[in-house]
């Protein structure tokens, strides 16, 4: 088994993933062989109706879960059968996750919730990243406030701040507008396409079309296999 | 370790679920204020036993008959010390610097004028003030003469002087004692109280007089004595056993007619005693630890559970299992040292209540029992606090974040 990914610039490689679960006596195959390939600086939608596999699929790629078969290489290096720690440490340094339904500390303010990753990558001059990260969302004067003191958007403002802080390799976004109104949905993935122009990776899993849209690649999923990969040549927002 | 982090974590908790967790810790506190408040108590009685017995004298022992249980004790004759035996005693004995014999009246009836009080009585040698440390401040001990004739003179204690509401002016004036006129020669100084008798309230004869006043007592003449140094104290018993056992013709597989008591063994007696306060609170911190380790286990797993989410999301951003082992810890041992905290200030506030009793000892809580209490609630807060620490580490971060 080589170790180490064509040296071409791919990100992320899988290979033949294969995911099951045991839902009391059936096994449930959520992904049957994907392959899949992402550039560093790729803008990829992951699309599927709901139970098509693309929760699992986003959960290997963020080394929050194994998968039952199948090589995957990220940044180059083999981490499918990593110990707990190991993972953990990646999904710290190399993993930015932005959830739909935000996912913040309730009672620390937007900046104590953007130094979470650093706390636990023992980062010297937290404070400082956090408050970069938090001004890169625009968020510069929101940082004291408790995430009830906040709107939504704001809200997933502060979650992409707490993604970014750590300068991660890739982005991965888990619909990420699914609980905000069209306009501020809008606003953030206006915020996404932003980051994409300054050289992020960012995975996003979506069933809108109009959120697809702006992503310059759209991968479908049907019961756990590739449907069809094509680049978005009309990427909009 | 993320231990600043972890601290304020848990206490951002407490701070959001006060009422849950201050029962949580009722256990705990129950446990450390009864440490703090027994071990200081008991402390202060031994502090005080010991300074009791010093004052009582130095290197004193005592002597009296005693008839020993169960079969042996039937096959003896009379039991007890006679003026003989303290003859020999005096004589025979090169260990002790000085011997009393000390006969007891518990109550007798002083009258002077037309008050009456009843008042424990002692006829003991003037050698009995120096052995139990017993100066006389104003007048005179009894002298040679008083013992040799039997005079019918006392020196009083000052309690005694109180409940008459008299004066120093007493001395060279006389009482009745028991009927009989008797002149006070001088009073003895202040000792204070212990446990709440006055030690000031005694009346001191000459032990020719008691025997004569109380002939019934003549066979529970007793021994005050004082050994020659510190040294000598178990050479002194061991003479006194042998002398009065050869005495009393006793063969070597008849016990003793009789007790010796040194100021040591009091005290180890006392010791024994303070045990067994020892183990009823060992029982009692036992079941309260383990009463408050339940109730903290208890509340840090519902903790685990409401906050499943929160760690699904600490696992997302890159917490190790041992973060959040760490972080959950953190929280059951902050909890539990809380309860420790307010133990400490109960047990400190209890310790002073119980002080306040007029009969009772100085206490004062000693440092070490401090650190005692922190150590037990925070090994507490540790032990009980695995489970759900480790039921929270071994989560699996999609399951915990999906959790509804």
């Amino acid at each position: 088994m080589n170790d180490r990914a064509t040296a071409d610039d791919a990100l992320i490689r899988l290979e033949g993933i294969v995911k099951e679960y045991p839902m009391g006596m059936e096994t449930v195959r959520a992904l049957r062989r994907v392959d899949l390939t992402v550039r560093t600086n790729e803008f990829v939608a992951v699309m599927g109706s709901s139970g098509s596999g693309k929760s699992t699929l986003l959960n290997i790629i963020g080394l929050l879960d194994v998968p039952t078969s199948g090589e995957y290489w990220l940044d180059g290096r083999n981490v499918a059968r990593l110990s707990h720690s190991e993972l953990a440490r990646l999904r710290g340094r190399q993993i930015g996750f932005v959830f739909q339904t935000f996912e913040l500390l309730p009672r620390q303010t937007a900046l104590e919730n953007v130094q979470l990753p650093l706390m636990y990558s023992r980062t010297r001059g937290r404070r400082q990243r956090a408050v970069e990260a938090l001004r890169r969302v625009g968020l510069a004067d929101r940082m004291a406030h408790r995430p009830n003191q906040m709107s939504g958007g704001e809200r997933q403002r502060v979650a992409v701040a707490r993604a970014l802080v750590q300068q991660p390799s890739l982005l991965l976004a888990d619909e990420p507008t699914g609980n905000l109104d069209t306009q501020t949905g809008g606003e953030i993935m206006q915020l996404f396409v932003d980051l994409h122009a300054s050289g992020q990776t960012i995975v996003i899993v979506t069933h809108e079309p109009h959120v697809a849209r702006c992503c310059g690649r759209i991968v479908r999923l049907r019961d756990g296999q590739i449907e069809s990969d094509a680049p978005n040549e009309t990427a909009s927002c | 370790m993320l231990i600043l982090p972890n601290v304020q974590n848990a206490l951002d908790q407490l701070r959001s679920h006060k009422m849950r967790s201050v029962l949580t810790i009722v256990g705990i506190v129950i446990a450390v204020t009864s440490t703090i408040t027994v071990v200081s108590v008991v402390q202060g009685f031994a502090t005080y036993v010991s300074g009791f017995l010093k004052g009582m004298g130095t290197n004193a022992m005592w002597v009296w008959p005693e008839r020993p249980p169960g079969e042996a004790g039937k096959t003896l004759g009379r039991v007890e010390l006679d003026l003989q035996d303290l003859a020999a005693v005096q004589r025979g004995c090169s260990a002790l610097r000085l011997v009393s014999p000390l006969i007891m009246s518990q109550s007798a009836t002083l009258r002077f004028g037309r008050d009456e009080l009843t008042v424990p009585v002692e006829g003991v040698s003037a050698e009995y003030h120096a052995i139990r440390n017993l100066p006389v401040g104003v007048g005179r001990p009894f002298a040679a003469m008083d013992v040799e004739g039997g005079h019918h003179v006392c020196v009083l204690g000052r309690e005694v002087l109180r409940k008459l509401n008299l004066d120093e002016g007493l001395v060279g004036g006389t009482l009745l004692l028991d009927g009989r006129r008797f002149r006070v020669v001088g009073l003895l100084d202040e000792k204070g109280s212990f446990l709440g008798n006055s030690l000031d309230n005694i009346v001191l004869i000459p032990y020719t007089t008691a025997l004569k006043m109380y002939p019934q007592f003549r066979r529970r003449m007793a021994l005050a004595a004082q050994a020659a140094s510190e040294k000598e104290v178990r050479e002194a018993r061991s003479q006194i056993v042998n002398l009065l056992r050869r005495r009393h013709g006793l063969n070597p597989y008849q016990p003793n007619d009789f007790q010796v008591r040194t100021q040591d063994e009091i005290l180890e007696a006392f010791h024994a005693m303070s045990l067994v306060a020892t183990v009823v609170l060992a029982g009692i911190v036992g079941i309260s630890l383990l009463v408050g380790g339940v109730g903290i286990m208890n509340v840090m797993l519902v903790s685990v559970t409401e906050r499943t989410r929160e760690i699904g999301l600490r696992m997302a951003v890159g917490a190790r299992r041992r973060d959040i082992l760490a972080q959950f810890l953190t929280e059951a041992t902050v909890l539990s040292l809380i309860g420790g905290g307010l133990g400490i200030g109960l047990g400190y506030g209890l310790s002073w209540l119980v002080s306040l009793h007029p009969k009772m000892v100085d206490i004062t809580v000693p440092g070490w029992v401090v650190i005692l209490g922190f150590g037990i609630s925070a090994a507490t807060g540790v032990v009980f606090g695995l489970i759900p620490a480790v039921k929270a580490a071994l989560l699996n971060p999609i399951d915990a974040l999906r959790h509804e």
